[in-house]
């Protein structure tokens, strides 16, 4: 990239909330079901229904201004944005134009262990139109699939205030972990559960900002990073060549890995906003939104903090726990309630626990492990009841069965002996044993103390304490 | 006032063909000026605090249509969808 | 008399006492529209075999000793443009002319719950956009006191099935005066009542925030009697009021001493025809005679109604009928190149002129740089309006005004001239913009011997008081005349 140039991004990101019903009737919120099976007179926009608006969806919403620190306009309206397409019955998407439910928050997003604050300009509610099908087979038509109209969405601008991909990428990264956190969206990115428009522009750093482009079709994280990339190279090209950026609506496509002009469809851009007659001003008492702000949990910019501050695990450790609400949940019920060692409980969650969810594809919530199951592991390692091996042994039983870990201990006979005395006959025994290995520890050769100490282990089968054991053989040897 | 009778029917989806152009434009020109006898009354349309709806519970109800009951006027369906002359993504 | 010529009170009692069947009842209208109906032409699906069916239901009902609502077994003619369940629903348009709705709007659903019986679907402008019942695509209605006149619009069907004895009581719906001109046309009773009184869930939408279904009758204690069924909240239409509401027909008493009734300048400007005047202020002076005190008020902004009704009624309209795509449901047109040309096609044939003006009227309001000039000034005009409304009430407790400037006009005359037309419903348009309830009711005769309609408006949620007056009025005039058919 040219260093002369800076470039600029704004996004607006739709992310479908995971409510029961849709936001304006009462059909399931549901996806991946057979075509055109949730679908009601009312969502099909048959002549003479009418919108009832989902209260939970204000809800929602509310709960993600106050995430994103925004004012929440608690008296507000909704609006009619008008256009034809065959994947909206009414012609018209009800949202909201100048009164969003939430508006003027900001966001901090860490980008290279450096924090970044990135503006919210608002967040309002409306719904998502249907889908269109698309096959050669069906010989110059397209068929239309009614399920998703009037899935709840949130529409989320932020400020043009993200100056590379990677802040970009952060940022949406920082909204999915949020939105998570308040279990508000399924977060499914193959089902376009977060969906976003990236506006970018360049220009020469100290002077105004340029003429900005708006992408659309950008379905993934990967994609927003891509996008953005190629359409600043284009921008800037078009610049050095003594072009124009022409001002316009471009779809990302992915797959080519270009950008190309929407041919201005026309007329489109006049969506004649007005407010939506059918439903009243929505007012949502002070109280219901102060109850709202109280729900919200710890966000993961701040548990990062925390991690980082207080507990002291490393800072990426940190972010990838932080990043998964189950992952952080599973963390601080073990440190907090169960007072394990934030170290040894991130090692578990980082090393064994991933990677058996890896493995697996399980989510936690879908393995028999618990936090309190967890931290009684860690708790037997701590105070080396017994070792890690066996702890790792004891892990692969209780992330698949229900089972006692103290019963599995004694079962399995991992208990490590520990005691002083018994330890100490032991090592008498071996030293008694290994003349030879004595002699030649005493000559030089300290590899001979792994030797005996394996020994000892391997007389105690496994169990004693090889911790103990070393120091007990290393008192005799200089004895 | 001029009205562009063209641009407002493209954006309302309607052909006016060019027989009836001139009648049309003449109408809406008079209907035009009728409304424009309405008096400018100032900018600021708050919003009206005093009439507030109720909103709805959130509880999915299903099943009370079936896709056949639904698509019954529909003037074409395949496959248990709508069908359109294609769109181009 | 025959059956069909009783009102609904009557009826009533008889089907009770079981003096009548709501079978005879039935059979007796469905055999009066097949007598009169090839003239008036009211009707566009006569239901008459389920109607028949509905009668035996309720009789057999009645046979085993049930309790049943007072207007069980009366027969109701809908207008065409409440959904009914089964039956087709076509807004007089030929682009739902084959719409059959697989749901029953919710003030149907209310008038089955009281075992009514339901006719058939009544004409009406296309879309409910018209004063005359010409704009229907299907046929012209005409007016039982005059054939060559139109019966006004745009419930023409309802009202004029009701003043021609054709149904006892009908709905209509009115978004301008849709109920109240053609009922004054008509010589029949009809009430708009209060905005948000009465569900509009299964009404196809053209204005929603001025839209309201209502009933027409031939005495006032029938329109009150039907009123009282209707109204209610409803949970699927959230502009519909929250409260509870009292029945209104028992309350009537005829008694209109102390009633203050005022009686606005405006809307006896030059406008109004002389004998409109004339009739209108004959029946003001038989209630003050009665008792009623009469004052004269005014309400300034009430010439704005007009243009601001036009912007807002257009610009919802032209949203609401965007639906009309040729996708799901309705007209297609037959041979198109693409999306584009379907769309357009479809509904440059599927709607007719006055529909496609208004759609025209609702775009251009709204479109990008129009906005504040017209939408937002008519939403600032209506407030105004209401407010003036509001004060008045502070000083009367009904508003008398004409229902239309002018009786019922030939058919054809005002076809080509849209403001002609529009200018029928300055007297009416005020109180949809205000929200307010009004009924009209037959106040005599003008020259040609055309019904007069005396309009009656209301504070909201006091259609008690209009109809309490307009009750007192039909008793001291000894009740309403009939067409001779």
């Amino acid at each position: 990239m040219n260093d002369e140039y800076e470039v600029v991004i704004g996004l607006e990101t739709h992310a479908e909330l995971s409510t029961e019903s849709k936001i304006y009737c009462s059909c399931k919120n549901k996806f991946g079901i057979e075509v055109n099976t949730e679908v009601c007179p009312i969502c099909m926009a048959l002549p003479g229904t009418l919108p009832t608006l989902n209260e939970r969806v204000v809800d929602y919403a509310i709960k993600m201004g106050h995430a994103l620190n925004c004012k929440i306009n608690r008296v507000c309206k909704q609006d009619r944005k008008n256009y034809f397409y065959p994947d909206l019955p009414k012609a018209y998407q009800i949202s909201q134009s100048d009164i969003p439910l939430c508006e003027n928050g900001y966001v901090d997003i860490l980008v290279n262990g450096e924090s970044k604050r990135i503006g919210i300009t608002r967040i309002h509610i409306e719904e998502d139109a249907g889908k269109l099908l698309h096959a050669t087979s069906f010989e110059g038509s397209s068929l239309v699939d009614l399920n998703r109209c009037g899935v709840p969405l949130i529409e989320i601008v932020s400020e043009p205030d993200m100056r590379s991909s990677a802040e970009a990428k952060a940022y949406l990264e920082t909204l999915k972990s949020i939105l998570s956190y308040l279990d508000i969206c399924d977060c499914k990115m193959q089902e376009g559960s977060i969906r976003c428009d990236v506006n970018v522009s360049v220009h020469k750093k100290g002077t105004p900002f340029g003429t900005r482009t708006e992408m659309k079709n950008v379905n993934s994280f990967s994609a927003a990073v891509r996008g953005i990339e190629y359409e600043q190279k284009r921008q800037i090209a078009a610049l050095e060549a003594g072009e124009t950026v022409v001002q316009e609506t471009r779809r990302w496509d992915d797959a080519q890995g270009v950008s190309v002009s929407m041919r201005t469809k026309e007329d489109a851009h006049d969506y004649r906003y007005f407010p939506e007659p059918d439903l009243l001003t929505i007012s949502v008492d002070e109280k219901r939104v102060e109850e709202l702000k109280a729900q919200i949990p710890e966000l993961p910019t701040q548990k990062i903090l925390r991690y980082v501050q207080k507990l002291g695990l490393p800072q990426q450790d940190a972010t990838i726990i932080a990043e998964n609400v189950d992952l952080a949940n599973f963390f601080d019920e073990c440190t907090q309630k169960g007072g394990a060692s934030p170290k040894l409980a991130a090692n578990w969650l980082l090393g064994d626990i991933s990677k058996y969810l890896n493995e697996t594809g399980k989510t936690l919530g879908e393995t028999k492990l618990t936090p309190e199951k967890m931290t009684e592991l860690i708790g037997y390692i701590e105070k080396n009841t017994i070792s890690t091996a066996s702890g790792k042994k004891i892990f692969e039983i209780i992330v698949v069965e229900d089972k006692p870990i103290k019963q599995l201990i004694d079962d399995m006979g991992l208990a490590q002996v520990s005691d002083t005395l018994e330890l100490e006959a032991l090592a008498d025994k071996v030293l008694a044993e290994n003349e030879p290995s004595v002699t030649s520890y005493k000559n030089g050769k300290t590899n001979a103390l792994g030797y005996l100490v394996g020994q000892c282990m391997k007389a105690s089968k496994g169990k004693a304490n090889p911790g103990m054991m070393k120091e007990i053989i290393l008192k005799k040897l200089g004895e | 006032m001029d009205i562009d009778i063209r641009h407002i029917a493209k954006l309302s989806r309607l052909k006016i063909s060019d027989d009836e152009f001139a009648k049309f434009e003449n109408e809406m020109k008079g209907i035009v000026d009728m409304v424009n006898t309405l008096p400018q009354l100032g900018e600021d349309l708050a919003i009206d605090e005093n009439n507030v709806m109720q909103l709805r519970k959130d509880i999915a109800e299903t099943g009370k249509f079936t896709r056949d009951e639904l698509f019954q006027n529909a003037p074409q369906v395949k496959a248990g969808c709508l069908v359109v002359p294609k769109t181009v993504e | 008399m025959e059956f069909y010529e009783m009102t609904a009170v009557q009826l009533s009692r008889k089907l009770e006492s079981k003096e009548i069947s709501s079978c005879e009842l039935t059979q007796a209208v469905i055999d009066r529209i097949k007598s009169v109906d090839d003239k008036v032409k009211a009707y566009l699906t006569v239901n008459a075999e389920e109607a028949l069916e509905q009668a035996k239901a309720v009789d057999n009902k009645r046979i085993s000793g049930e309790k049943l609502p007072k207007l069980a077994g009366i027969p109701i003619g809908i207008k065409d443009n409440i959904s009914t369940k089964g039956i087709k629903t076509t807004c007089a348009s030929k682009m739902l002319e084959d719409y059959v709705p697989p749901f029953d709007a919710t003030v149907i659903e209310k008038i089955k719950a009281n075992d009514m019986v339901l006719l058939g679907k009544l004409n009406m402008d296309e879309f409910a956009m018209g004063s005359s019942t010409e704009n229907s695509y299907f046929n012209v209605t005409h007016n039982p006191f005059d054939l060559d006149k139109v019966p006004g619009g745009s419930s023409g069907g309802s009202a004029a099935a009701v003043s021609a004895r054709e149904a006892i009581v009908a709905l209509g719906s009115d978004t301008g005066g849709s109920i109240r001109q053609p009922s004054a046309n008509c010589g029949v009773v009809g009430l708009k009542p209060t905005y948000g009184s009465v569900s509009r869930y299964g009404l196809v939408a053209f204005a929603s925030s001025l839209d309201q279904i209502g009933p027409i009758g031939k005495s006032v204690k029938d329109v009150a009697m039907v009123q009282d069924i209707i109204c209610g909240r409803d949970k699927m239409d959230a502009t519909s009021a929250i409260r509870e509401y009292t029945g209104i027909a028992d309350s009537l008493t005829g008694d209109v001493s102390g009633v203050k009734i005022g009686i606005p300048k405006e809307y006896f400007g030059e406008a109004i025809d002389d004998d409109v005047k004339t009739a209108v202020m004959n029946a003001v002076h038989e209630l003050e005679k009665a008792g009623a005190k009469v004052c004269e008020i005014s309400l300034p902004s009430a010439k704005y109604a007009l243009p601001a009704y036009y912007i807002i009624s257009s610009a919802e309209a032209s949203s609401n009928l965007a639906r009309f795509d040729g996708v799901r449901y309705g007209y297609r047109a037959k041979d198109y190149t693409d999306l584009v040309d379907m769309y357009e096609k479809t509904r440059s044939e599927g709607f007719g002129s006055e529909v496609k003006r208004r759609i025209m009227l609702g775009t251009f309001v709204l479109s990008s740089g129009y906005y504040d000039a017209y939408y937002k000034q008519a939403k600032l005009m209506q407030r105004k309006i209401a407010g003036e409304y509001k004060a008045a009430f502070n000083e009367v407790d009904v508003i008398a005004t004409p229902t239309a400037p002018f009786t019922a006009c030939k058919i054809g005359q005002n076809i080509d001239d849209p403001l002609k037309m529009y200018a029928c419903d300055i007297c009416t348009v005020t109180v949809n913009i205000a929200g307010l309830p009004a009924v009209s009711l037959p106040c005599g005769m003008d020259r040609s011997n055309m019904p007069v309609g005396l309009q009656l408006i209301g504070d909201s949620f006091c259609e008690d008081k209009i109809l309490g007056a307009a009750y007192a009025y039909e008793k001291l005039v000894g009740g309403f005349a009939a067409p001779a058919l």
